[in-house]
């Protein structure tokens, strides 16, 4: 392996503000090689500036710094403030995050950039002048532009006037500090061309700091994901954003449209317990977390090759694991097999879609992983235990399966209360206000009314779409980590089934609970779900990420005469 | 019938309504037939002047102020015996009606729930209560146990549970294919809660249907027995006035028959037909969603 260029060591930052000491980065480790690129991606406030401020040593006076920043074999946090002004902007240089402020408002952009050579490469004051105007032409400025003030020019003609000034030094290594984070679609497309084409020209080390996910994606070869000061994952640009092992990267990438256009776009809920400083820092938004993981504070290790997770857990776990699962119908001595060697896997926090045609053995399956038939060979695995009979589905935070049909789902003679209370009245361990608290917020959540009236009416009287809600309410009442939805919504009308499917993953998201969706409509799948599993005739025919499968489904309808995707339709 | 339930004041009022509206005429009648017979009998003491086993005329008196519906050979008075007659019979309606009904029920549930061989156990017994002829047994099965209102309760119940433990099987196994019996038991329900939450309450109206065509036919049994005199000859029923009546020799060419004979048939007649009507009503409440609405 190279030497890294530039290599960061448990780097911990706190700023001082009037004696409260607040931890921006918490012992962050990266390496950069030489001509390589990494891209930090984060939410605001996670650390990404500061970092990039602590390389260049802007933050001496400001805060407290722990660590090591290896640059060329010499730690810049320890050398002395001449010489790392020799190694700023010459060596490191950062194109900082567009806005007025960051250019001198009193000084053309001629001069700022020719000061800015003169003091940092020495240069005469003449050559700077030339070799300023050679900048312009190569970040695409009009010369013209050279004698304007900063206020004079558009935010994207100022983005190129300040990539210009970073370059002016032919850096080593250049920081990008969201470099196009203000900017329209078009203007981002060509900074991010004239970033790609300048590393090449200069070969500069590129670091991209941004929350925009397309833009690193494009820019940088690996990636490290920060949240809250600590470096929560790190890989391969495209394996990481394909897929993603830390349940934050995975919110992230969900919070964007670059990935999959299709999706429907859901952040990250926000914190929703209390969190301690000793533990995991995405302990209070993690769908996956543990008593564990509210003490001990993961380190960032190997996951997988070129992958490094910083989770308690050893980043995302598969909920539900079914392995090589098998079932036939027996009927008048004839054997029908529904299933056949059939392995799926769900993940903590994660939508699964089961797609298939009527008939391809879905709900057989859904039925095994549940527990509610048990496979003739192969195992059904939740959160590490053996599913059988009603093992699972009849504990708290486990796991609870939605049928197709909501009139036969539920007793019709049960009052709401009555329905929606029956897995907590089973499983006797609450108390009766207990119950009747749970009943009343969780038919709020699923947009049901609660009052006495409704809690009376037997559920005869209700819409098929109401039923569904109350059928959906039984199983959250149980806090399932896992839902099984049985073709939910195949047998409502189109409006209510937008509702219900959007209420449903509306509560996955801020509930975190994993979900198995069953269904045979490929744009709902696209829409809500991360991972696909594709069933024909009893077997998993495809599986992967949701936008890889319906790419594949959508080049093979253009190639093959669309069968596949009609049957799937119809 | 869905009304608001603020419409009515008193819960009475909502049920007198919500009755009024279920039955048809007919049932309505034969409810105030039931109500009023069940009423006379328990209020037996309050509505008679003369005791039901003591002489308190002249015999054969026809129907006069002083009885009014006459009297029997003895010269007891006929009303007094109805009306205590009434008890009797009701008692061994309702109670063979029970009794069979609870039985029927939980062998029905056995059978439905269970399957395998308790199913073909207890279906093999209906079959075999079926094809026995009722009569013969029961004058056989009557003759042995002896006389006494009891037994003769049993021994109609004896020959009456197949009836709703055919019906609460079929009942029993349609509920248990339903997907909120699978989820039910994914909750971790036992037995109890299902049989209790569920099924109870899902064979409820079939089975009170049951146990009201179930009564009919039982009074009309006890009086074919008391008939026949299979009956206890201590506890008065009208099936044993009819006994008494049709063994008075040569009863046709006497007016006697008219007020001695044909008011027991009457009373049965119409208590039964009565018991029909309202189940055939309840029947059609029933029929579309399994409940009594």
């Amino acid at each position: 392996m190279r030497k890294p260029l530039l290599g960061i060591d448990n780097l911990s930052v706190r700023y001082n503000t009037r004696g409260e000491h607040s931890e921006i980065l918490d012992r962050v480790s990266i390496e950069v090689e030489e001509g390589g690129s990494l891209g930090i991606i984060g939410e605001t406030g996670s650390g990404k500036t500061t970092l990039a401020m602590a390389v260049m040593r802007l933050l001496d006076k400001k805060a407290d710094i722990a660590g090591e920043i290896i640059f060329r074999g010499k730690n810049l946090l320890g050398v002395t403030p001449k010489e790392i002004d020799a190694i700023r902007w010459s060596k490191i240089s950062v194109m900082f995050q567009n806005s007025l402020d960051v250019m001198n408002p009193v000084l053309t952009i001629l001069e700022q950039l020719s000061e800015c050579i003169v003091r940092h490469c020495g240069a005469s004051k003449k050559d700077a002048e030339k070799k300023s105007y050679e900048l312009l032409d190569s970040v695409g400025l009009d010369r013209g532009t050279a004698l304007l003030y900063p206020h004079q020019v558009s935010g994207g003609m100022r983005q190129r006037a300040l990539l210009a000034m970073a370059i002016s030094c032919d850096p080593e290594i250049l920081i990008a500090d969201e470099p196009t984070s203000s900017l329209d679609s078009s203007l981002k497309g060509e900074i991010i061309g004239l970033l790609s084409e300048l590393q090449k020209k200069n070969k500069f080390t590129l670091i991209v700091i941004s929350h925009e996910i397309s833009t690193i994606y494009e820019l940088t070869s690996r990636l490290a994901v920060m949240y809250r000061g600590r470096v929560v994952e790190e890989g391969v640009t495209r394996e990481v954003l394909i897929n993603p092992m830390h349940p934050y990267t995975r919110g992230l990438i969900n919070s964007s449209p670059d990935i999959n256009p299709y999706r429907d776009l859901w952040g990250i809920p926000q914190n929703r317990i209390e969190q301690k400083n000793a533990g995991c820092v995405f302990y209070s938004r993690c769908t996956q977390r543990e008593s564990e993981c509210r003490d001990k504070k993961p380190e960032l290790e190997y996951a997988a090759i070129e992958r490094k997770v910083a989770c308690n857990r050893g980043g995302i776990v598969p909920i539900l694991q079914g392995r090589s699962l098998n079932y036939a119908y027996q009927s008048s001595g004839m054997s029908i097999k529904a299933c056949e060697d059939c392995s799926i896997n769900v993940y903590s926090g994660e939508v699964t879609a089961l797609i298939g045609e009527s008939g391809s053995g879905k709900s057989t399956l859904a039925a095994l992983l549940a527990g509610v038939f048990s496979p003739d060979s192969g195992t059904v695995e939740f959160n590490g235990n053996q599913v059988t009979g009603n093992s699972e589905t009849s504990k708290n935070g486990g796991l609870q399966i939605i049928f197709q049909d909501p009139y036969t789902s539920i007793n019709e003679n049960f009052t709401v209360m009555d329905a929606v209370s029956e897995p907590l009245v089973i499983s006797k361990k609450f108390k009766s206000d207990e119950i009747i608290n749970t009943v009343v917020s969780t038919l709020n959540e699923v947009d049901l009314p609660s009052e006495q009236v409704f809690l009376e009416r037997r559920c005869h009287t209700l819409s098929g779409g109401e039923r569904q809600r109350i059928a959906i309410a039984r199983a959250l009442v149980m806090r399932p980590s896992l839902l099984i939805a049985d073709e939910i919504t195949s047998m409502l009308d189109t409006s209510t089934r937008a509702n219900i499917i959007r209420m449903l993953k509306g509560l996955q998201n801020t509930k975190g609970f994993a979900m198995l969706f069953i269904t045979h409509d490929l744009a709902v799948a696209g829409k809500i779900s991360d991972r696909v599993y594709l069933m024909k005739q009893g077997k998993i025919a495809e599986k992967g990420s949701v936008h890889q499968v319906l790419h594949r489904i959508d080049s093979e309808r253009e190639y093959t005469g669309s069968f596949f995707y009609n049957n799937l339709k119809s | 019938m869905n009304l608001p339930a603020d419409k009515f004041k008193g819960k009475f009022q909502k049920t007198i309504y919500l009755t009024c509206n279920s039955f048809s005429v007919q049932g309505i009648g034969a409810i105030i037939v039931i109500v009023a017979v069940s009423t006379a009998a328990l209020l037996a003491g309050l509505i008679t002047v003369h005791p039901s086993n003591l002489p308190s005329g002249a015999p054969f008196t026809p129907p006069c102020v002083e009885h009014f519906l006459g009297t029997d050979d003895l010269g007891i008075d006929i009303w007094s015996q109805i009306v205590y007659g009434g008890r009797t019979s009701i008692y061994v309606g309702i109670g063979t009606a029970l009794l069979a009904g609870v039985a029927g029920a939980l062998a029905g549930i056995a059978a439905g729930y269970f399957g395998g061989h308790t199913e073909r156990l207890i279906m093999r017994l209906t079959d075999i209560m079926i094809i026995l002829p009722d009569l013969p047994l029961l004058i056989l099965v009557g003759a042995f146990f002896g006389p006494g209102i009891n037994n003769i309760i049993l021994v109609l119940a004896l020959f009456s549970w197949t009836h709703p433990a055919r019906i609460v099987r079929s009942k029993v196994i349609s509920i248990k294919e339903e997907n909120y019996i699978k989820a039910a038991v994914s909750f971790g329900a036992g037995f109890r809660h299902i049989l209790l939450r569920h099924f109870l309450p899902g064979v409820m109206p079939l089975l009170s249907v049951s146990v009201i065509r179930l009564t009919g036919r039982a009074i009309v049994a006890e009086a074919g027995l008391a008939f026949l005199g299979l009956g206890d000859p201590l506890s008065k029923s009208w099936g044993l006035i009819l006994n008494h009546a049709i063994n008075f020799r040569g009863i046709y060419f006497t007016p006697f028959w008219k007020w001695w004979l044909m008011t027991p048939l009457i009373a049965i007649t119409l208590l039964v037909f009565a018991i029909a009507l309202v189940a055939r009503d309840l029947e059609k409440k029933i029929n579309t969603k399994g409940v009594i609405s």
